[in-house]
Formats: structure tokens, sequence, C-alpha cells
């Protein structure tokens, strides 16, 4: 029955970029769905935060603080979360940053600027991705859900970090789907189109006017999208991108809502 | 234990839906889906003189507790579309979604295959499509949006030998799809496709050869070939509210293959 494949009780998941935003509401969401979280973040009052939320839903919540670039740490988020729950179902590579770089001239950026961006947007997922696989493999079963962007498939201008960490995890993801198809773990990636975290950025995007659908996209409605892919109902989804964005990168060779005007 | 907004987006609960190609294995898989998640159904036909096969279809629905409508029409004439689609917004009262699971399979070296292949082949896998993405449309707009899935499969983003025709119409499925989610996004219609990777069904040719059925499972990263089934979780992702920010998009169902291509 289709609607209980969806179900993710009794599941263990990490989620990492927990202490914020899409990583909060997809561990508020996982958990809704039947899932014990282990949420990772740098912060900790922010991750007390989520694993408050977490624990109104009747699931348990792990919260262990981890810099993601830190390899030893990632190690231990993994460690940890086997040593609570005995297991690990799903990994969610969501914590990445913004680039210090972008809109610089590439004469401008700094290596340090360079090295930081990929550590934080690939580095960490690579890192997360080898601290759980061992555990998958010998449970023959998992779910890795990376979060790219459509700067991993397309070019931007002055963006250069951005576009590379971004389409490094969407090579990460193919790799890793097809290295380990024979150990039944499912890896893919959501490619989330424009989701504004603030005022600022709603301004910037014009709320969304540019997106084919005429919006931008609200944080909760990434749920469904990682929970299907993190439940059984994806088992024969593998390596796959899923964009969730509205439309944006089916179109793009007009400016949305521009119209030829040629005679029939 | 699970009893969330989220969950509840996949939930097709008092919505109208029409599956065309129901007589065929993806089709009633992709009936049965919907049957499972709630929809009201309208089960048509791509061919006429399918009535027993139909039934077959209406039979899975029914153990999923749902009553479906069946429909006998030819999928290759504009007008039958154009009757069905009338039909299921009359019966249904919203026409919700239209699953287009209409396939015809064709292979044949490229060099000897007449014009009437080309008819064939073009009129079977894409006009179809066409014309039931436009007879939906009809509906969907006049009743304020819609959700649209257009099967097809991954030969539209990579060549095979002696399948010329086919990779074409598959490829003319997968940028259709596209092209009509950027020309009524703001009409509420949703236009989405479903690309499978090598299918476990009759017609499948990975079933008519053995020589190349062993050829192909040592090959494909699973070792396994894809059933209608696998498709169901990414069908009802796609046809459910729970994907209300996705359009124009197509979700692969291969087990990795794509990864290595």
């Amino acid at each position: 029955m289709i609607l209980d494949a969806l179900k993710l009780d009794d599941r263990v998941a990490i989620i990492t970029g927990a202490g914020r935003g899409l990583g909060r509401a997809m561990a508020v969401r996982f958990a809704e769905a039947g899932a014990d979280i282990v949420a990772a973040a740098r912060t900790l009052s922010q991750l007390e935060e989520t694993a408050a939320i977490v624990l109104k839903t009747g699931r348990k919540c792990l919260i262990v603080p981890t810099d993601v670039t830190n390899s030893q740490a990632v190690n231990d988020l993994a460690a940890a979360a086997i040593n609570e729950f005995g297991k690990i179902d799903i990994l969610v590579n969501n914590a990445g940053g913004g680039d210090d770089s972008r809109g610089k001239p590439i004469t401008e950026i700094t290596d340090a600027e360079w090295r930081r961006g990929l550590d934080t947007n690939l580095t960490s997922q690579f890192y997360a991705a080898r601290a759980v696989i061992p555990q998958m493999v010998k449970q023959s079963r998992g779910k890795i859900i990376n979060l790219a962007s459509g700067y991993g498939l397309r070019g931007g201008k002055h963006n250069y970090m951005y576009a590379c960490s971004k389409g490094g995890v969407i090579q990460l993801t193919r790799s890793l789907a097809l290295t380990y198809a024979l150990n039944n773990i499912q890896t893919n990636c959501i490619v989330p189109g424009i989701f504004p975290h603030n005022e600022e950025m709603m301004r910037f995007f014009k709320g969304g006017k540019f997106v084919p659908l005429g919006r931008t996209g609200e944080d909760a409605e990434l749920g469904p999208l990682a929970i299907f892919l993190a439940s059984d109902a994806a088992d024969h989804i593998n390596g796959e991108l899923v964009a969730i964005d509205g439309g944006g990168l089916a179109g793009g060779i007009l400016p949305t809502g521009a119209i030829p005007n040629l005679p029939a | 234990m699970a009893s969330d907004a989220t969950l509840n987006s996949f939930s097709l609960e008092g919505k109208g839906a029409l599956v065309l190609g129901a007589e065929h294995p993806v089709g009633r898989a992709a009936a049965v889906t919907l049957a499972e998640a709630g929809a009201k159904l309208i089960l048509a036909s791509r061919e006429p003189g399918t009535d027993a096969q139909l039934k077959e279809t209406a039979k899975a629905v029914q153990a999923a507790g749902i009553k479906p409508i069946l429909r006998v029409q030819n999928a290759a004439i504009r007008a039958d579309l154009s009757a069905t689609a009338d039909f299921a917004a009359k019966q249904l009262g919203r026409l919700d979604i239209v699953v287009n699971a209409l396939d015809t399979p064709w292979y044949g070296p490229a060099e000897s295959a007449d014009d009437s292949a080309f008819e064939k082949v073009i009129d079977n896998n894409f006009k179809t499509v066409w014309m039931a993405c436009q007879e939906a449309a009809r509906v969907m707009l006049r009743q304020g949006g819609g959700t649209i899935v257009n099967l097809t499969s991954v030969l539209a983003q990579r060549g095979v030998p002696h399948a010329s025709l086919y990779c074409a119409a598959k490829a003319a499925v997968l940028n259709l799809t596209r092209a009509l989610a950027m020309e009524w996004a703001r009409q509420g219609i949703r236009v989405n496709a479903l690309e499978t990777g090598w299918l476990d069904e009759p017609a499948s040719p990975a079933n008519a050869d053995e020589e190349f059925r062993k050829t192909l499972l040592k090959y494909l990263p699973s070792n396994r070939l894809i059933a209608p089934e696998d498709l169901s979780g990414a069908l009802l992702y796609l046809v459910s509210s729970a994907s209300g920010f996705v359009t124009g998009e197509s979700i692969v169902v291969d087990d990795a293959l794509m990864c290595r291509v």
C-alpha cells in the first residue's frame, strides 16, 4: 500500500544543519512521519530549539553539536547515532553555506574563501557519507539525501565556488548511487529553487516573479520530497536529482513571462 | 504514529483522476497507485478491443477499494480523447489528475524503416500524448488547474541502436512536458514526467530475447529490471499536492542506470 510505504516509522535519520531553516523543517517533518532524529549543527542553542519541537511529536531527538568541515567531528556524529540508536537509516546532507566570494571578480577571490566554501558545501557531504556508509552496508539498507542547488547545473556570473561545490554534490551523489546500488543504499539529490529565509531575500527575488510558477518555495514544501526520497516508496530512485524549483530548470531559454510573438 | 500534514499531502482523497493506457502493465500499476491513495478513477484504454485487459485493471483497482469507470477508446483519435476528457470531467466533477501511460515500443534498423513506421511510432508514442495533454488542459484551464504526468523512458536522454524512432518519440514527450509546464505554469496546471529504466513487462525488449536480457541484467547497476510497481512512489509524489512547487520536472526511476551513462 503506497501511503504506508511513505512512512518513516522507527527509522533513524541524521540531519546536518538541523539548527534552523530547511534542516530544522526537515527534522520536524521526519519526526512527524515517524523517525527518530539525530540533529547536527554548530550551535548548541539552535539544536536545543529544534529538539524541543521534535520531542513534541513523540519521537526522540539526539543533538550532536558538529562542525561538518571537521572529519573527526563528523565521524563522532555517526558514532553517536549508532551508540544511541544502534543504526543509521537516513542521512540528510543539508549543512552548507553561502559564498563569501560570490560577486567578486575571480582575481579577488582568496585561497581561503575558495577552500572554506568547498569544505562547507562539498567536503562536508563527502565526510558524512564516508562516516555512515559502513553502517549502511552492514545493514544492507540506507538512504542518503544530498542538498544541491540549481547552480549545480547552471553557471552563474561571478559565482564560482557555489556552482562548483553544488556541481560536486551532484557528482558525489551519482558515484555513491552507482557504487552502493547492490548494497540497497540509495543516494539522491534535492535541487531546491528559491526558498527565501528572510524579508531581504524575498525582496531580492521579487517574491518569485521570475519563477515560472510565479512564487518562491516554502520550507514546508521540502518536507514531502525529503520524506518521499527517504522512504521505501523511493527504493528504485537512485542517483537522481529532483528539482523543486517552480519550473526554473525546465525553462530559462527566455525570461519568465516573455512569449515570442510570431505569426502562427 | 505517522498522521501529519506532510504525509496527508500525498493523499488523493476526493480527487478525480484519468489514466490513459490503463489496459497495459504500467497504466495498470499507475491506476492501482492512484486508487490506493484514494482517487476517484476513470480508466481509459490506449486502443480499442481491449475490454478484457481493462477489466483486469479494474479488478486490481477494486481490490484497493475504488470502483473505477471504464472507457474503451482509441488514444490515437482526437475525437475519442476529447470525448473522454469531457466524460471524465462530468463523471468526476473535477479532472484533477491525468496520467498518460501511452507507450508503444518499436525496434528495427533505421535504414530499412519505412514511412509507415515513422507515422506509427511517432503517432502512438508522441501524438497521443500531445493530444491527451491538449484535451486535459482544455478541461483543466476551464476549472482552474490540474496536474498531468507523462510516462516516458530513459531512452529520452540517450541513444539505443535499433530504437531510433522510439528514442526520438520518448525525447519528444520529455521536452513537450517541459514546454507545456512553462506555458501553463501561471494557470495552475503542473506538467511533469516519469522516466523509467528498462521495464520488466511483456512488451519490453528485455523480455524478448534471453541473451539480451542476460547482458542487460549484468550491466544494470542493481542487476534488476524496473517493475511497473516501482514507479508508484514517484507517480504519487508528482500527481499529489506534495509536489505543489514542482513543474516541468522529470523523475527517473532506474536503479541508478543514468548515473553510469
